[in-house]
């Protein structure tokens, strides 16, 4: 019995100088000679999505740039909402960034109160997005987007697109084709990438409106008709973008880095320099790219424009879409 | 042979390490409460990346498939499914242990989930180009129609009591659709709350609903929380393995529906166990044994549960199409590590691929000697402690698996609340499962028929596409024999007389309470409550968009329905007699229930503002003293108050710097 107690009151201790170490260590950040120790990256969604994956893709070289290690911690929950709101009551040191995302940050309290609005939040670098697309299956007899847009005019209504979720990207995506190209096509939103895609492949739906990087794992059985990029991707030289066929079309999911509003000036712009210099880690560019991911570099001083006038863009397309303005 | 070459590269001894460790970890994860598969695997990932890609996938495989095992220990020993996937365990695996055979059930438990996991892994090993393109036949229409399969078994699960059963599955499917919906993204039932905006997460849901009521019972009476049969019987190893010899055809049976259903990207071990235990129960000889502790429920679901990791990976490295959760992180890592994913694979990559099928067979069947030896531990452990530190402990658990699900404090809060409604509601005969299964299968059901009807619609063919799709019809059979064939069987007995056969290898003692046909007067109260619910219910849904609105205009309409059906039942019957009180029953205290419900309360409401550490061990304190029958001694005091430190801290550490979850920032800490 009281070996039993030693053995306790040991343990007891040693989870106790453990903890006790572990409170001082957080107590000496500094905001001079950042970063000094291991940032927390939250994800405000599930492991594996896209959003995880190019956090870890940019963690494979976070040491190698910021000479600290980043450390992803989740936070999922109503469409990453739930970490959204909370993201201004964390330490501003800068040793906590989030992921941020388009259309979601500008949507969400949009249509409700969600806990935050638009312009609370503090997004410093948005470095990348992934492209809407439209895909069919390989045995589709739609062989180019004429082809769809010939058959969507004499079926009004009849062309079904999967895609991701309602009133996301995708489904923004739809909603502007089926303006510019003239038609009428149904939206059937699936609860993510991966069922919607599910539903092309098992020809559940005519087509879909999805994001490029589907056609990496999917390529040999889906065919991408056109891909909202600014440019062709590199990954796929031979898919014409909207642009090319006339209609005017570019956009995605936007992903970026954001950071409590308590955070001072100067380590915004170094949390963006340090996505910036990842992006442009010549490794960490190749496996996004063939990854059909699109580097954007979007640093915190560009961000008022850049999200003045995705505002604008998204409101006009909210009306379509039937969310209120509040 | 060029496979065996990879059987051999999977076996070597950083390999089989890797394995070991992998099951150990997992199935200890498993059977806490919230920590799920899911978690074990993404915190895994990041040091996966240093290994070779086939050592990683191992590492992943072997914790993912000892995950799902571990939930069963929870499962049968306290009541609550440590994941999702073994929600049926609990069915009879509780009342199993209740009765003093606790040790039995997580042998059989153990047993059925190596069967299942090996058939799964046998089927990927060889069957998975053909399999995957299961995933691709099912569209929205089947998963509509498996939802409503899945749903059929609370015909089962409430024999006698239908109507409640009913009705608690109305107030499952209703509280599914609480949050952004997924389907025309209308924000549902928030009660203008930011909580439960992204609806009520359905582990924690399960631990309320399931533990809660456990532990406020447990601090009643006295009486020891498992009956333990006096003489030492240990695992009952060679036991357990007759009783599944002589069941070796529901163990295949349910294998085979686990894989199949684990090929699916939309269903997922839940409905794996729950469809595999659905038939079980319509095939065997004395269905009406299920729900008092039949061995044949443990296995079926175990079985299944355990197979959909197997089937799971089919469209995953086939298809690129995760079949699980935890398979679209593997997934992911795979593509972080530059794998393609894609028949291709097969090819290209055989030698990773093929060595981590086989790494994954491995670990399969290291967890019969680990579950085993862990089982064993975990029993004694759960029948040797006393009282004052079980109910503190399980309550921990369920504090910190259901806070760890998001790291998001109102989770835990809403598990709290949940599990109180459902410890008031099932003492006046609503059970949880019902609720359990309308929250697990509405999301399911609801994103189904909305994508089914809008692409029925979008054809002009809605009536074709929900009934004209053959395997809808097949799904829609298998629903309509579970529903009826009891109904026949009985019907044939009564027919031919026949005795119904008795008792065979296990002496089975249906443990139900005498039906009472005299009025329920709460009964009739609850039902004007739930009349009211669905008429609100109803009513919050004017403002919705039509895709988002019928689904939960219907099933406010079903609850009223059902309400009524239950109230005119009940003033049918003459009022009751008075009771005669057992004098022999220990009288139960209710001042204990109290004091641990305004614990449980306080515990919830400050941790997010005081912090983890300090405000669950002053809770698990004042637990202590609530369950305590007998004044202790100052030496075990001194004792509690060291194991408490020990056990709060020890997790402290687990989640703060071992899984790396985001701790509340409290006052404290």
């Amino acid at each position: 019995m009281r070996r039993l107690i030693l053995k306790g009151i040991l343990s007891t201790a040693v989870i106790g100088s453990t903890l006790v170490a572990g409170l001082a260590f957080t107590g000496t950040a500094a905001a001079q000679g950042y970063p000094n120790k291991a940032i927390t990256y939250i994800i405000p969604f599930n492991a594996g999505g896209e959003s995880d994956v190019s956090a870890r893709f940019q963690q494979m070289v976070f040491k190698k740039i910021a000479g600290v290690d980043a450390v992803i911690q989740y936070m999922a929950g109503a469409g990453g909402a739930q970490a959204w709101s909370q993201l201004n009551s964390m330490h501003g040191d800068g040793y906590t960034i989030m992921g941020i995302n388009l259309p979601h940050t500008v949507l969400q309290p949009m249509q409700k109160d969600v806990g935050y609005k638009t312009d609370e939040l503090t997004p410093v670098n948005y470095f990348h997005y992934t492209p809407d697309a439209i895909f069919v299956h390989k045995d589709s007899a739609f062989k180019t987007l004429k082809d769809l847009i010939d058959h969507a005019k004499k079926n009004p209504g009849m062309v079904t697109f999967s895609g991701s979720g309602s009133n996301s990207s995708n489904n923004l995506a739809q909603v502007r084709f089926d303006e510019l190209a003239g038609i009428k096509t149904t939206y059937v939103p699936f609860s993510g990438t991966g069922p919607a895609v599910t539903a092309i492949l098992g020809k559940q739906t005519v087509a879909g409106f999805n994001y490029a990087p589907s056609a990496i794992t999917h390529g040999d059985k889906m065919r991408m008709l056109a891909v909202a990029s600014e440019k062709r991707m590199p990954a796929f030289p031979d898919v014409p973008t909207f642009r090319e066929l006339g209609f005017d079309l570019v956009g995605g999911a936007y992903r970026g880095l954001s950071v409590p509003n308590s955070t001072p000036e100067d380590l915004r712009h170094k949390v963006s320099d340090i996505i910036s210099k990842i992006n442009a880690e010549p490794d960490f560019k190749k496996k996004m790219e063939d990854g059909g991911f699109v580097l954007t570099d979007i640093t915190y001083k560009d961000m008022p424009k850049f999200m003045a006038d995705k505002k604008k863009e998204y409101a006009a397309l909210a009306e379509k879409l039937g969310i209120k303005k509040q | 042979m060029e496979v065996l070459g990879y059987f051999a590269a999977a076996l070597t001894p950083f390999n089989l390490a890797l394995a070991l460790a992998g099951v150990i970890l997992g199935t200890i994860i498993g059977a806490l409460l919230g920590l799920s598969a899911t978690m074990a695997v993404a915190v895994l990932v990041p040091f996966t990346f240093a290994m070779a890609p086939a050592s990683g996938l191992i590492a992943l495989g072997a914790i993912y498939t000892g995950a799902i095992y571990g939930g069963a220990f929870a499962a049968i020993l306290v009541n609550t499914p440590g994941t999702p996937s073994s929600i049926a365990t609990t069915f009879d695996g509780y009342p199993m242990a209740k009765r003093g055979d606790g040790g039995l059930a997580v042998t059989l438990a153990t047993i059925a989930s190596v069967c299942g996991g090996l058939i799964g892994a046998v089927s990927l090993i060889l069957l998975a180009p053909p399999l995957a393109n299961v995933a691709l036949a099912f569209g929205p229409t089947e998963y509509f129609w498996l939802a409503v399969f899945g749903l059929t078994l609370i015909s089962a699960l409430s024999v006698g009591n239908t109507v409640k059963g009913l009705i608690g599955a109305c107030l499952g499917l209703l509280l599914s659709a609480i949050g952004v919906a997924v389907v025309g993204g209308d924000v549902r039932y928030t009660l203008n709350s930011q909580m439960l905006l992204g609806g009520i997460d359905i582990t924690s849901a399960l631990i309320g609903l399931y533990c809660v009521p456990v532990i406020i019972d447990l601090v009643a009476t006295k009486a020891p929380h498992l009956k333990v049969i006096e003489v030492e019987q240990g695992i009952r190893f060679f036991e357990a393995l007759r009783l599944s010899m002589t069941r070796k055809f529901n163990l295949l049976r349910s294998s085979v529906i686990g894989t199949a259903v684990g090929i699916l990207p939309g269903a997922g071990g839940s409905i794996a166990g729950l469809i595999a235990y659905s038939e079980a129960r319509r095939t065997s000889k004395h269905p009406e044994r299920f729900g008092t502790g039949e061995p044949d429920g443990v296995i079926a679901t175990e079985s299944a549960n355990n197979a959909t990791v197997g089937g799971g990976f089919i469209p995953t490295l086939v298809l690129g199409i995760p079949g699980t959760p935890p398979d679209a992180i593997i997934l992911g890592a795979l593509l972080v590590q530059g794998i393609k994913i894609g028949p291709t694979l097969f090819n290209d990559q055989a030698d990773i691929v093929y060595t981590f099928m086989f790494g994954l067979l491995i670990a399969t069947i290291l967890m019969l000697p680990i579950g085993l030896i862990l089982g064993r531990y975990a029993y004694k452990f759960i029948i040797r402690v006393p009282k004052s530190l079980l109910v503190p402990t399980v309550a921990f658990l369920t504090i910190l698996g259901s806070f760890a699900i998001h790291s998001n404090p109102s989770d835990m809060q809403m598990m709290f609340v949940l599990g109180v409604l459902a410890w008031i509601l099932e003492r006046y005969g609503f059970a949880p499962s019902p609720i359990v299964l309308g929250l697990v299968l509405g999301q399911i059901a609801e994103q189904g028929f909305v994508q089914s009807y809008l692409i029925g619609n979008a054809q002009d063919a809605i009536i074709e596409m929900f009934f004209g799709r053959p395997l809808s019809m097949a799904i829609i059979a298998f629903a309509l024999l579970t529903l009826f064939y009891p109904l026949f069987t009985s019907l044939r007995r009564r027919r031919r007389k026949a005795p119904p056969s008795e008792a065979t290898d296990l002496v089975v003692k249906a443990d139900k309470a005498t039906l009472e046909n005299y009025r329920d007067v709460p009964a009739i109260i609850f039902g004007a409550l739930f009349i009211g619910l669905g008429v609100l219910a109803y009513m919050e849904t004017r403002d919705l968009s039509p895709m988002g609105a019928v689904f939960p205009k219907t099933l406010s309409v079903a609850l009223v329905l059902f309400s009524v059906m239950l109230i005119a039942f009940q003033i049918g019957r003459p009022a009751a007699r008075k009771k005669q009180a057992d004098p022999a029953a220990v009288k139960p205290s209710n001042i204990r229930r109290f004091a641990t419900i305004v614990i449980m309360a306080l515990w919830v409401a400050l941790l997010p503002m005081v912090g983890f550490f300090v405000t669950s061990l002053a809770a698990f304190f004042c637990l202590t003293a609530v369950a305590s029958f007998a004044r202790p001694s100052a030496r075990t005091i001194f004792t509690y108050m060291i194991v408490a430190t020990a056990i709060v801290g020890t997790f402290q550490v687990l989640m703060a710097n071992v899984l790396l979850l985001r701790m509340p920032a409290g006052l404290l800490f």
